[in-house]
């Protein structure tokens, strides 16, 4: 396993009763990139997702991180490796029954000793960064679709991890709002630098962030590169599915 | 540890009445081993000690009262017909603590707090609060599910007690206020045939079903599926299934017991 | 945060508390014997039969509670009951103890009938006293066979009273008549005398009737009644002594003498008297002068039906059974 290699997928297979989810991945998945896993709704990116941080187990195969073999360790082993990850869930999951500044400082709460004040202090600079500072007071019940991924962004963030999951991060979203949570991905990527997988079918706003992209298709990658080599992928399917975009200047689109 | 939070679960829901029941036997097993582990986590159990004990207080004295009402008034009429009214103090009394207390205390809680707790739970489940907790390497059995077990176990015995009370007082109001039974004969009787048994089995009794309902309703929410519909079909599944269990299950320790 | 709200714990704590104190008030309530109940002293004691004492039935004397019954258990098939009995309680060591029943749900207790001996029963002591409890299905039995033989007995005052015995108390009577005669003088001369003595007969035959009255209406356990050898024996006694003395009328001796002197004499000859009525319709000729004599009517024919009845009766009478006697005393009654 290469030094710059955050994870490493080695042909994972996974069946929901006779459905053959995942079919055999392979991937690597580089330190200090945005990886946008692309594909098909219901074609397995979230099922990938849930692999990567055990939330499933899968019939078959090895999934490394940090070099360790996640699928074969125990949940308490397991919950070591999962300090090093954040996610930002689809509708950002944030807890109904606390407040922003809750939400966000939570994880700090629960797995460090630091004083209340610094805890707090650290929140709201985690608010700042996704451009929500004085709003630590509100409940989640009175924030926008696009405020509650950017909570949840910052409540993602706040445990400073290595690795930062995204699932769909701008499903949902008007085109406008999707804008500034991409920005705001890329600017807290550049800025600490660390690993983001995404998964989405957004393809046009994924090829804007990504250094790179991997193409799910029938449970199998079909396709592994910077958004420059996809573009001009062979693939029929990564042809296809790029086609039906129909923005200019993909493969397939109207030029 | 079997591993219960696992999505598989969720995906490969367990539908037959045995696979719940064991699925249910093991959240409760796993909440009692988390209860005892570290970090303790106190402060969610008065949480929700207030939001099962302290918020269905009004609900049971309501109901509780106004059995105790009911039941003197029922016994008087039936009693009065060979000249026992004085029983009629006992036979609430006895009652109350043995079966009505412990057993409309928990239906009411289970009916106010149960269906709460499933669609809460339900609700973590379907927008993936509870994935985020166990994402953050946080157990959501011991986040979620123990809080509210220990807290039905505690709070329905002093919730029954309660009940047990304003029963007999809404009785003694009826019989000796209202129907004009002899306050001696009322009182004495209770006291000669209400035994301290009586009480404390009737607590223990709601103890356990306080834990039933808890881990009925910690079950369904926890592993609901479907999103909203899923919710409303947690909540209304785990209220019928805890009324049930806690019918078949006041059978089984009043047996035991008596 | 949020200052002006009462924290969860506090909520919580406050309804504990009340629960708590509700709990303690109602166990105290209850047990009051309970809690005393480490001070008390045991005592034993051997039943023949302790259906329906229980652990924690109560044990009282003169109604009131002072023990209770902490366990039954069966020792060479007699319930061996322990007691718990209060401590300050002293109960004599010739002490009854009885089953007894209280209540429409026939809840049953132990009644202490304390006796007079010094010494006090002391921990651990026997109760050696034990009042048989009448019981129900055993007593019913009793009274059916009872009632049989009443059945028979009344047969056989049929059969005695045939034609033979119609005429002998024809007979009676008339000499019933001459010796009234004789009476009027009698009476005549010691018309003071006779006074009393129908006074005396009148406050005798009052406490016979309160007699009849309690057996009529089955006070006085009819076990008893029956079982009771003593009862027999002084009734075949007056029997016999009656029937000495009805002769003795009859052939005109003793008269009235002995009759005013006996008193207890005439109380049961006065029992027995008061019920013959249905037996006397030829005796009313008699009517009007012994009665005008006494002044008392009713009295004098009672007391002629007597003297017709026992001297046929007697023989008959002292090879009675027992349960002949108790048929006699119920068919003189009704």
């Amino acid at each position: 396993m290469d030094k710059d290699t955050a994870i490493k997928i080695v042909d994972l297979y996974k069946n929901f009763g006779s459905q053959n989810v995942l079919n055999g991945i392979n991937l690597e998945i580089k330190h200090g990139e945005i990886t946008v896993i692309i594909g098909k709704s219901g074609g397995g990116k979230s099922v990938l997702m849930k692999h990567l941080i055990s939330l499933l187990k899968p019939d078959m195969g090895e999934i490394w991180i940090d070099g360790v073999d996640i699928t074969k360790l125990k949940e308490r082993e397991l919950n070591e490796v999962r300090k090093k990850f954040g996610m930002l869930f689809q509708e950002a999951a944030l807890f109904d029954s606390m407040n922003v500044i809750d939400n966000v400082a939570f994880p700090l709460r629960e797995h460090t000793k630091l004083p209340e004040k610094e805890i707090i202090r650290l929140a709201e600079e985690k608010l700042k960064n996704v451009g929500l500072s004085g709003f630590g007071y509100k409940m989640p019940s009175e924030l926008s679709g696009g405020m509650k991924k950017r909570v949840g962004l910052a409540r993602a963030l706040i445990n400073d991890p290595d690795i930062i999951l995204f699932d769909e991060p701008t499903s949902a979203l008007d085109p406008i709002i999707s804008l500034t949570i991409l920005d705001l991905i890329k600017e807290t990527q550049e800025r600490f630098k660390k690993t983001y997988v995404i998964i989405s079918h957004d393809i046009l706003g994924m090829f804007r962030i990504a250094h790179k992209v991997a193409m799910l298709y029938n449970g199998k990658i079909i396709e592994y590169g910077t958004p420059e080599n996809v573009k001009k992928s062979e693939n029929e399917e990564v042809k296809e599915f790029l086609k039906a975009t129909g923005i200019p200047g993909f493969v397939g689109g109207v030029l | 540890m079997i591993n219960l939070f696992s999505l598989d679960r969720i995906y490969h829901p367990a539908t037959s009445v045995l696979r719940q029941l064991g699925g249910m036997a093991l959240m409760f097993f796993s909440s009692i081993f988390y209860a005892f582990r570290r970090p303790w986590k106190l402060n969610y159990i008065f949480k929700q000690m207030e939001f099962i004990g302290v918020k269905s207080l009004g609900v049971v004295l309501i109901t509780g009262t106004f059995t105790g009402m009911v039941l003197a008034i029922q016994t008087y009429y039936g009693f009065r017909k060979f000249g026992a009214e004085g029983l009629v103090g006992a036979t609430v009394a006895l009652s109350m603590t043995r079966e009505l207390g412990p057993v409309l205390t928990s239906l009411m809680v289970t009916g106010r707090a149960g269906s709460a707790i499933a669609a809460e739970l339900g609700t973590m489940r379907v927008t993936e609060q509870i994935d985020a907790l166990i994402v953050m390497a946080l157990n959501p059995i011991k986040y979620l599910v123990t809080p509210r077990v220990i807290a039905s176990f505690f709070m329905l015995p002093v919730l029954t007690i309660i009940s047990d009370f304003v029963g007999i007082v809404g009785g003694w109001l009826v019989g000796v206020k209202l129907l004009g039974i002899n306050e001696g004969a009322f009182i004495n009787k209770m006291i000669k045939y209400v035994d301290l048994e009586d009480i404390y089995d009737g607590l223990i009794k709601s103890a356990c079903f306080g834990i039933i309902l808890s881990v009925v309703a910690c079950y369904k929410g926890f592993y609901t599926a479907g999103g909203a519909e899923g919710v409303g079909r947690s909540t209304t599944e785990s209220v019928v299934i805890a009324s049930v269990s806690i019918l078949v299950a006041d059978y089984i320790l009043t047996s035991l017991m008596f | 945060m949020k200052i002006n709200r009462l924290s969860p714990e506090l909520k919580v704590g406050i309804v504990v508390l009340i629960g708590f104190i509700i709990l303690f008030y109602m166990s105290f309530k209850i047990s009051k014997f309970g809690i005393l109940s480490e001070k008390g002293y045991e005592l034993q004691v051997y039943l023949e039969n302790a259906n329906g004492i229980d652990p924690k039935s109560p044990v009282l004397i003169a109604g009131v509670e002072i023990g209770r019954v902490k366990k039954v258990k069966l020792d060479n098939f007699k319930a061996l009951v322990t007691l718990i009995i209060k401590e300050g309680v002293q109960i004599p060591s010739d002490s009854t103890i009885a089953i007894k029943t209280q209540g429409v749900l026939g809840d049953k207790y132990l009644e202490i009938i304390p006796g007079n001996d010094k010494k006090i029963l002391a921990k651990g002591e026997m109760i050696k006293n034990v009042k048989a409890a009448p019981d129900f299905d055993e007593m019913f039995s009793e009274v059916s066979t009872a009632a049989k033989k009443f059945g028979n007995t009344i047969g056989e005052f049929q059969g005695l009273l045939g034609d033979k015995e119609k005429t002998s108390i024809k007979k009676s009577i008339e000499n019933i008549q001459t010796i009234t005669v004789e009476f009027k003088d009698i009476i005549k001369e010691n018309k003071q005398s006779i006074n009393s003595m129908i006074t005396n007969a009148d406050d005798t035959l009052k406490g016979l009737k309160k007699i009849v009255n309690d057996v009529e209406a089955g006070k006085g356990s009819l076990g008893m009644l029956v079982k009771d050898d003593r009862l027999y024996m002084d009734a075949k006694e007056t029997m016999g002594a009656l029937k000495s003395i009805s002769k003795d009328i009859e052939e005109g001796k003793g008269l009235l003498g002995k009759l005013v002197k006996d008193d207890s004499l005439y109380n049961d000859a006065k029992d027995t008297v008061k019920n013959l009525k249905d037996l006397t319709d030829g005796i009313k000729k008699g009517d009007g002068t012994l009665g005008k004599l006494a002044k008392d009517e009713s009295l004098y024919i009672e007391t002629e039906k007597a003297m017709k009845k026992l001297q046929k009766g007697a023989d008959g009478l002292s090879e009675m059974t027992p349960i002949s006697i108790l048929g006699t005393i119920f068919s003189f009654i009704f």
